[in-house]
């Protein structure tokens, strides 16, 4: 062996490999394929020296880089994967090659490049079912119950504290149902939370308000049960509370479904066609599932079961809910502003006709409420919306773009 | 001069990449003005704060590269066709790429192509500049639309043509994030164009930074890159499907050819940047490698000391890590032993990482297998003439004494980059022996052994032969010291960006018309002086006119009109 002996001419004139000896070859054609080869590395001083590569040493480097070669995309990577494995324009030099750039070209031409498609690629991994999002969702439908049953047993001031302690730990848990799971979202939720508010404030005790308007009422504060001048409706609220629970299942459903179907997708026209009927059924689902639970609770609390009125609320919080969770935060926005705008009218109006030579300004409020009962506002004024919000979210979340940047937030 | 350095994830931040090879720039060139633009990289990186500044550090400006702010803005039809049409024509750059054939040969990217690319980007500044809004408008549909039309183009190359839905949105997404810079403010008067030079400190982001204040502003552009960009893109993207990894690359390195053909300067760190900076198409006449400096004084009291280090002792000092090979060392001190049986090795490093953390039990336990513990005599305690320790333990206080202890240091990696570790041996005037990788040759020139990675064999004769040779031990650590503070010491690194800087502006055409009260153009508005280096108007004697615009730039006329 005459490694660098005798003389102080070490092997390093960069132009100059030829200065190396066989044993530079030696290392090549050896098994190590990298340096998280330890089997390899292990024992490099008993290995049998290897046969002389044939004719095409090329071939087997290829060999050895077999993955590297077959995944690459141009010589250029061929090339920093090389280099990453410590081959050097030196080391190509043995390949009778210029430079490993060179080499990486030589060896990207010659790996077979048959015409099929590649392998189906790795499924976007769906987001998980997780325990925390579960139950807090199942949390605002328990206390909802809880403080119902509060209200029923308990008598004037405690009573009263019943209510207002119940409301604040509903809010608090639905606030907490919304912050995980399915539900959650990164987006400013500001003005959709106010607007919210106001609607089930309205869903409580606006059908009370409006038929004492327009019958020279209100002459108490609400509450009172049923048989009061300005009764409050109880069971849409407990049901919408616990729908919390089915929402965030549809949500989440939603969302596998289409992580799948993304995955699965050539063409972003496929995948838009694939997910107009996973959202159509996802929101049937969850508007068959609070159909239910308003029968459920209208039974439970022996109040008439107002079907129109909650479905249309709850289809469009839902809806709000869901759009603005896959980052379209303006259209929900927008829409239940002028939902509560609307009903807030239709109130005003009434009052408003109190005033002299201002009684025109009910009639139409009085007629609607007439013809159907004071019910008739919302249900119009939230039927609208969620029918617009339905058709926006069929535009909107088919899109790929909008299923994109679920990155697992929960 | 003024000069805006920009920064990707670096300086100033206190866990930045290059942070202190440019803290070292700044202070070194105090007689400039420095404006820095800092890109973070994350939340943490922002949380963790700044380096203390220089006062030569007239203002910082940053922005976060991990947060997607969005304006607002949504585009009106006009907007959104001008938005189309220019992201349409990036997108069909990536798509046809370096498109190779079936022959497989690999043209350079056509001028043609080039030029597409270029107007595309600036198309899509000035788009951000005049209407704003671009982030929204980068991860919107519209994007992902235009995107998946250019993949399915008839000269799309294969690859592209089978990208799938979550391809598209994962470029999309990787595009919109390497985009951000075309959403700052600051290539403005106030900004960017104030400066005289721009020094762009890595390539990709702040390179692309540089470029936009080049478009808009004119401002010269010095590009610096230790590692290429491109390169550590292949390298970072091996988990990502064909189609994905396709278009990056073709995007990493349309911006490469980009930033290489419109930099008035481009300073690789070492050959091995340089030459993949030729591959893509940096022109040769720009290209002037500019070694990393390293702080020479802590291991000048070593390297000046006349040798009194254990003739029998080898030494190896870095990271520990399996691209480092040191089982193929252990291998090549058994030999050693056999030739010198005298002799011991210290292996001087902290792991890196849990990989680092096993293949250091690892090596352990293979020492302990190949040497057996010796002791002097019958009746003292025994050792391994295997010892690994670390920096910092009552032995080797500092790195220097690491490299003081041992008569020759062994570089045994089977990959390297720039070998910092064998800087520092030829500084401390060791003799080395290292393994034929990365910068090596081109560091060690002809001051040490070197010999073919894997090879322990070869690695034990040059150790050998340096052991037996005293003499010769000396001569060539002599001769690696005087190479290192030749080429490889701060004052020489801060001198050749200085020397850099002086002649880029040199090059570089008055850019601003001055103006008189009539708008008609005055010819020598912008004096010669604009270019001096340093505070001309302050530090003169006693006595002299004050300075008349003390608050503004020396030199910098406020620029009205056309530039």
């Amino acid at each position: 062996m005459t490694a660098a002996g005798g003389t102080d001419h070490p092997m390093t004139a960069p132009g100059g490999p030829e200065v190396w000896d066989e044993r530079a070859e030696e290392w090549l054609t050896a098994g190590a394929e990298g340096p998280e080869d330890q089997a390899a590395l292990a024992d490099p001083l008993d290995r049998p020296r290897p046969p002389r590569a044939g004719a095409d040493p090329v071939k087997a480097l290829m060999h050895r880089h077999h993955d590297l070669c077959a995944r690459a995309v141009d010589p250029l990577e061929i090339a920093a994967g090389l280099e990453a494995h410590g081959i050097t324009d030196r080391t190509a030099a043995r390949f009778r090659h210029r430079d490993v750039f060179s080499l990486a070209e030589e060896m990207y031409a010659r790996v077979p490049r048959d015409g099929d498609a590649p392998d189906d690629p790795a499924p976007v991994a769906p987001p998980r079912v997780r325990a925390d999002w579960v139950l807090l969702t199942l949390l605002p439908g328990a206390l909802g119950t809880a403080t119902l049953a509060a209200v029923r047993l308990t008598h004037g001031q405690t009573r009263l504290i019943a209510a207002a302690v119940g409301a604040l730990a509903v809010l608090l848990a639905l606030r907490a149902a919304l912050s995980r799971g399915p539900l959650s979202t990164a987006h400013t939720t500001r003005p959709t939370a106010t607007w919210t508010g106001w609607l089930l404030g309205y869903a409580l005790l606006g059908d009370g308000l409006l038929r004492a308007a327009l019958t020279g009422g209100p002459d108490t504060l609400p509450g009172g049960g049923a048989e009061g001048s300005w009764p409050l409706t109880t069971a849409p609220l407990l049901a919408l509370a616990l729908s919390c629970a089915p929402a965030a299942w549809c949500a989440h459903l939603l969302a596998v479904r289409a992580r799948r179907t993304l995955s699965s997708s050539r063409a972003l026209a496929d995948f838009a066609t694939s997910v107009q009927p996973l959202l159509l059924a996802a929101f049937a689902a969850y508007v068959g599932a609070l159909a239910a639970l308003t029968a459920a609770t209208a039974a439970a609390l022996d109040e008439p079961a107002a079907y129109p009125a909650t479905l249309t609320l709850g289809a469009l919080l839902f809806l709000a809910r869901l759009l603005t969770v896959h980052g379209f935060t303006h259209a929900p926005a927008l829409v239940l502003t002028a939902t509560a705008a609307a009903e807030a009218t239709a109130l005003a109006s009434v009052f408003g006709a109190r005033l002299p030579g201002c009684a025109w300004l009910a009639a139409p409020t009085r007629a609607l409420a007439d013809a159907w009962g004071p019910a008739a506002v919302p249900v119009l004024a939230c039927g609208a919306a969620a029918l617009a919000l339905l058709l926006h979210a069929s535009r909107t979340l088919t899109r790929a773009s909008a299923h994109a940047a679920g990155e697992d937030r929960w | 001069m003024r000069i805006g350095l920009i920064a990707e994830g670096g300086y100033p931040y206190v866990s930045g990449d290059a942070r202190l090879w440019c803290d070292r720039l700044v202070r070194g060139l105090g007689q400039h003005e420095f404006d820095i633009y800092a890109l973070s990289r994350s939340e943490r990186q922002e949380d963790e704060g700044w380096v203390p500044l220089p006062p030569q550090v007239s203002r910082v400006r940053t922005a976060s590269l991990w947060t997607a702010e969005d304006d607002g803005v949504v585009y009106g039809r006009r907007a959104r066709r001008r938005f189309e049409e220019h992201y349409g024509a990036l997108a069909a750059v990536l798509c046809v790429g370096g498109d190779r054939g079936a022959d497989g040969a690999t043209e350079p990217p056509s001028t043609l192509q080039a030029d597409r690319f270029g107007n595309a980007l600036y198309g899509l500044a000035e788009l951000a500049r005049d209407e704003g809004g671009l982030a929204g408008a980068l991860r919107s549909e519209t994007a992902v639309r235009t995107l998946e039309r250019a993949c399915r183009a008839r000269d799309a190359m294969r690859t592209a043509r089978e990208a799938r839905v979550p391809d598209l949105l994962a470029v999309a997404a990787h595009l919109e994030r390497a985009l951000r810079p075309l959403s700052l403010d600051w290539y403005e008067d106030d900004g960017l164009g104030a400066a005289d030079l721009s020094h762009a400190t890595s390539g990709g982001t702040a390179a692309l930074t540089g470029l936009l204040a080049r478009h808009f502003c004119d401002v010269p552009l010095l590009l610096t890159e230790y590692g290429v960009r491109l390169r550590t893109q292949y390298l970072a993207g091996t988990g990502a499907p064909p189609a994905v990894r396709a278009l990056l690359a073709g995007f990493h390195g349309a911006l490469a050819a980009e930033a290489y053909d419109r930099a008035a300067v481009i300073t690789p760190g070492n050959a091995h940047a340089r030459r993949w900076q030729e591959r893509c198409g940096a022109d040769r006449s720009r290209l002037r490698t500019v070694y990393p400096g390293m702080d020479a004084s802590r291991f000048a009291e070593v390297g000046e000391a006349s040798s009194c280090a254990d003739p029998d002792t080898l030494v190896w000092v870095g990271r520990v890590e399996p691209a480092k090979d040191l089982v193929s060392l252990l291998h090549a001190f058994a030999e050693v032993r056999k030739e010198e049986p005298k002799t011991r090795l210290r292996i001087v490093g902290a792991p890196a990482g849990p990989e680092g953390e096993a293949y250091l039990g690892h090596c352990r336990a293979l020492a302990a297998q190949l040497f057996p513990d010796e002791a002097d005599g019958p009746h003292t305690v025994g050792e391994n003439p295997v010892s690994f320790e670390e920096i910092g333990g009552p032995q080797l206080p500092s790195l220097a004494d690491a490299y003081a202890s041992g008569a020759v240091t062994v570089l045994s990696s089977v990959v390297e980059g720039f070998p910092v570790g064998l800087v520092e041996a030829m500084l401390c005037g060791r003799a080395t022996v290292s393994t034929d990788v990365g910068a090596v040759v081109e560091v060690i020139g002809g001051t040490g052994l070197v010999v073919p990675p894997r090879n322990p064999r070869a690695l034990a004769e040059a150790c050998v032969t340096l052991l037996r040779d005293p003499e010769r031990r000396e001569r060539l650590g002599a001769a690696a010291r005087a190479r290192a503070l030749e080429l490889f010491t701060v004052e020489q690194n801060v001198a050749a960006f200085h020397g850099i800087y002086l002649d880029v502006v040199a090059g570089t055409p008055v850019r601003r018309v001055v103006l008189d009260d009539a708008g008609a153009p005055l010819p020598f508005g912008v004096p010669a002086e604009a270019h001096v280096p340093g505070h001309w108007t302050s530090n003169r004697p006693q006595g002299g006119p004050e300075p008349t615009a003390p608050a503004q730039a020396p030199g910098l006329p406020t620029p009205e009109g056309a530039r």
